[in-house]
């Protein structure tokens, strides 16, 4: 005979669970009774939402499934922002809350939240335990689930009493989807359509965004854009997909996108979409996007077909298999000559970048860091201005190497997420770039950094103010800066050590010279390299603002460059 | 007024994921019946949608892991009758007998 929660945990380890976050609590009290000699590692942080970022972290840098476990009421509720994040980014996550006593369901007992209602909407999939019978099954199918498509968060609400009680166990269940009668697939005669609609184009693109990540198939993207030689870019999520150094490859497209991605991707007459759901920060007004052209849409998610513009083809599946059946038949297509539109689209005149916008220091500070990094690295943003500069910047093709938190938004995301991302490659440098402002939301996390001793590059691009807001209002609210002043924000050194953590301080100033003097220079060096958790805080000029920018409600060539 | 059949295996918070992603977009639900039917379960919902929102709501449900088919149809008779008596979102009436039932909730 096992207790439930001796049960639980050998079904996570059944399926392939080593690493878990989380904050114990009451109701789940029973599982981390357990859990010593259950061949799981589990990390507390130092609150909820820690655990449930940091849980994604190790997804988002690994692919394997994020497990974070909290318990009932304000543990549960505390995993919500993160459960919104994971679904908006299709990051496999696993949630697990202990629930007041089964008998207590439904009286509104001490630390009771109907956390499965509270979910149901922000979850791909959710159970509410009910007998300690199910807890093979329910496990099994969860982490289906979390994986299967387009992967997503799942949460498992787990009565307290379940994971005390007792019973025979003959072992981890399998769960096998029952096929749905209407599961569509792409049909094998798409490859020959597209062709068709190439073959017809004057101006064609390639829209890289996630799903061609998460699909596995990087190396064969990379083979047809090559066989394609269309220019190609990418949503902040589909960053690293395409090699930077690319002749076709324009960068990163949408509302703080390069000039000449929104260009071409305002311009041109077929638009291939490979895995990307056409948020609103890519499409700016929807009513005027890509006005000229057709669409055809690779993607694994029904929802997302369809959804923002009609497509003339829609090629519904994985694409670690529409990719490989496109690439074959275009081989041996005979297709038009784009030179003439790819020197457009490609041109000087098209720079990636402003001028005015290269001299930034914070800008310049960002590509003095990143050149420094060692390949593989891993590069964290957190939310706001230094989220897109860090974007902007970004040069590597490493597919996981560039992870923020891009459909929700969710500032204080980058530090928790740093930990789990360091404790999924240990040996990889991880970088994570927050601002002052989301760097205060999980700051608490500086104490797991500490305990662990992870070798976290951390630096905060300080400029005193919530700045991406700020640079709203000096924009389209005439500089009323209502209530994103952060002049008063502690001394982030100070904290650090408090910590017992290594801190410094780098002034703009030190960004005059480009490239940087050798005294700067060194300092950088010594901040990568060092083994232990570093943190640099950079100061940036408060009204420094992320240039290009499409307003919201504009076209994407209706991209600001300077304030009017 | 179009009327949407989504065939669902009865698991736990499927209808309540079906019925969600109707009220996240602001649209009332003027007839709304499930019940068992065939080897599973049938919602069926009269809603007053666009072109656009239809497309999307078909592909929000079909999302639905225990979702097994969406289909969009003519409204029956049944349906249109119960959604004339429907008047629009308006708050709970009080009980006429004395106020009974409000009573017994603030209990």
């Amino acid at each position: 005979m096992l207790r439930g929660a001796e049960i639980f945990l050998q079904c996570l380890r059944a399926e392939g669970v080593e690493l878990v976050f989380g904050y114990p609590g009451g109701a789940i009290m029973p599982l981390y009774d357990a859990l010593e000699g259950s061949g799981i590692r589990h990390v507390l942080t130092r609150h909820e939402q820690g655990a449930v970022f940091a849980a994604e972290g190790h997804a988002r840098a690994t692919g394997q499934v994020g497990v974070a476990i909290a318990t009932s009421g304000p543990g549960a509720t505390n995993l919500v922002t993160g459960i919104a994040d994971a679904k908006m980014d299709s990051v496999p996550l696993v949630c697990i809350t202990g629930q007041v006593r089964s008998a207590l369901i439904g009286t509104d007992a001490f630390q009771e939240t109907d956390v499965f209602g509270l979910t149901l909407s922000l979850t791909k999939w959710s159970r509410l335990v009910r007998s300690i019978e199910e807890i093979p099954a329910v496990i099994a199918e969860g982490f289906y689930w979390a994986r299967e498509s387009r992967p997503g968060p799942v949460v498992i609400d787990i009565p307290t009493d379940f994971l005390k009680a007792k019973m025979e166990f003959s072992g981890p269940a399998k769960f096998t989807p029952k096929p749905r009668p209407s599961d569509a697939v792409a049909e094998a005669k798409f490859a020959d359509d597209v062709i068709g609609l190439l073959q017809k184009a004057q101006r064609p693109v390639a829209l890289i965004g996630a799903g061609a990540k998460l699909s596995g198939a990087i190396p064969e993207l990379r083979q047809l854009l090559d066989s394609l030689n269309i220019p190609a870019f990418a949503t902040v999520h589909g960053l690293g997909a395409v090699i930077p150094s690319a002749p076709y490859y324009l960068g990163m497209v949408g509302m703080h996108g390069t000039r000449a991605a929104n260009m071409a991707l305002h311009e041109n007459d077929l638009l291939l979409i490979f895995g990307a759901r056409l948020d609103d920060r890519v499409t700016g007004d929807p009513t005027r996007f890509a006005p000229n052209s057709k669409i055809v849409h690779f993607e694994i998610d029904p929802a997302q077909l369809d959804r923002v513009r009609q497509c003339e083809l829609s090629v519904l599946g994985d694409l670690a298999q529409t990719i490989p059946a496109f690439h074959k038949k275009i081989k041996s297509a005979k297709l038009p000559d784009w030179s003439d539109w790819r020197a457009v689209a490609c041109g000087e005149d098209r720079a990636e970048l402003d001028p005015r916008g290269l001299a930034q220091p914070t800008i310049r500070f960002l590509d003095e860091l990143f050149s420094r990094l060692p390949e593989n690295s891993v590069v964290l943003a957190d939310v706001g201005q230094h989220q897109m500069w860090a974007a902007q910047r970004y040069r590597s093709a490493s597919p996981r190497g560039f992870i923020t938190s891009g459909g929700l938004g969710a500032m204080g995301f980058a530090l928790p997420a740093a930990v789990g991302v360091q404790l999924s490659k240990p040996d990889t440098t991880v970088v994570c770039v927050s601002g002052d402002g989301g760097f205060q939301m999980n700051i608490q996390e500086l104490a797991t950094v500490r305990r662990l001793n992870l070798p976290i590059k951390m630096v905060i691009v300080d400029n005193k103010y919530l700045g991406m807001v700020r640079q709203w209002q000096q924009l389209f609210y005439q500089r009323n800066y209502a209530e994103t002043d952060l002049s008063d924000n502690p001394d982030f050194v100070e904290i650090a050590k408090a910590y017992r953590i290594n801190a410094e301080r780098l002034s703009e100033d030190a960004m005059e010279e480009f490239p940087v003097g050798q005294e700067t220079a060194d300092a950088l060096e010594q901040f990568l390299k060092s083994p232990d958790p570093e943190l640099l805080v950079f100061d940036c000029a408060p009204e420094a603002n992320v240039y290009p920018m499409v307003p919201a409600g504009a076209a994407l060539s209706e991209m600001l460059f300077e304030e009017d | 007024m179009n009327a949407f059949h989504i065939e669902y295996r009865n698991t736990q918070g499927t209808l309540m994921r079906i019925l969600t992603a109707v009220s996240r977009r602001g649209i009332e639900v003027p007839y709304m019946h499930a019940a068992a039917a065939n080897h599973g379960h049938r919602a069926d919902l009269l809603l007053n949608v666009n072109a656009k929102q239809i497309g999307q709501l078909c592909r929000d449900w079909y999302a639905i892991v225990d979702v097994t088919d969406v289909r969009v149809g003519t409204p029956t008779p049944e349906m249109m009758e119960a959604a004339a008596g429907f008047a629009g979102p308006h708050p709970p009436a009080s009980a006429s007998a004395g106020g009974r039932s409000a009573n017994a909730a603030m209990a």
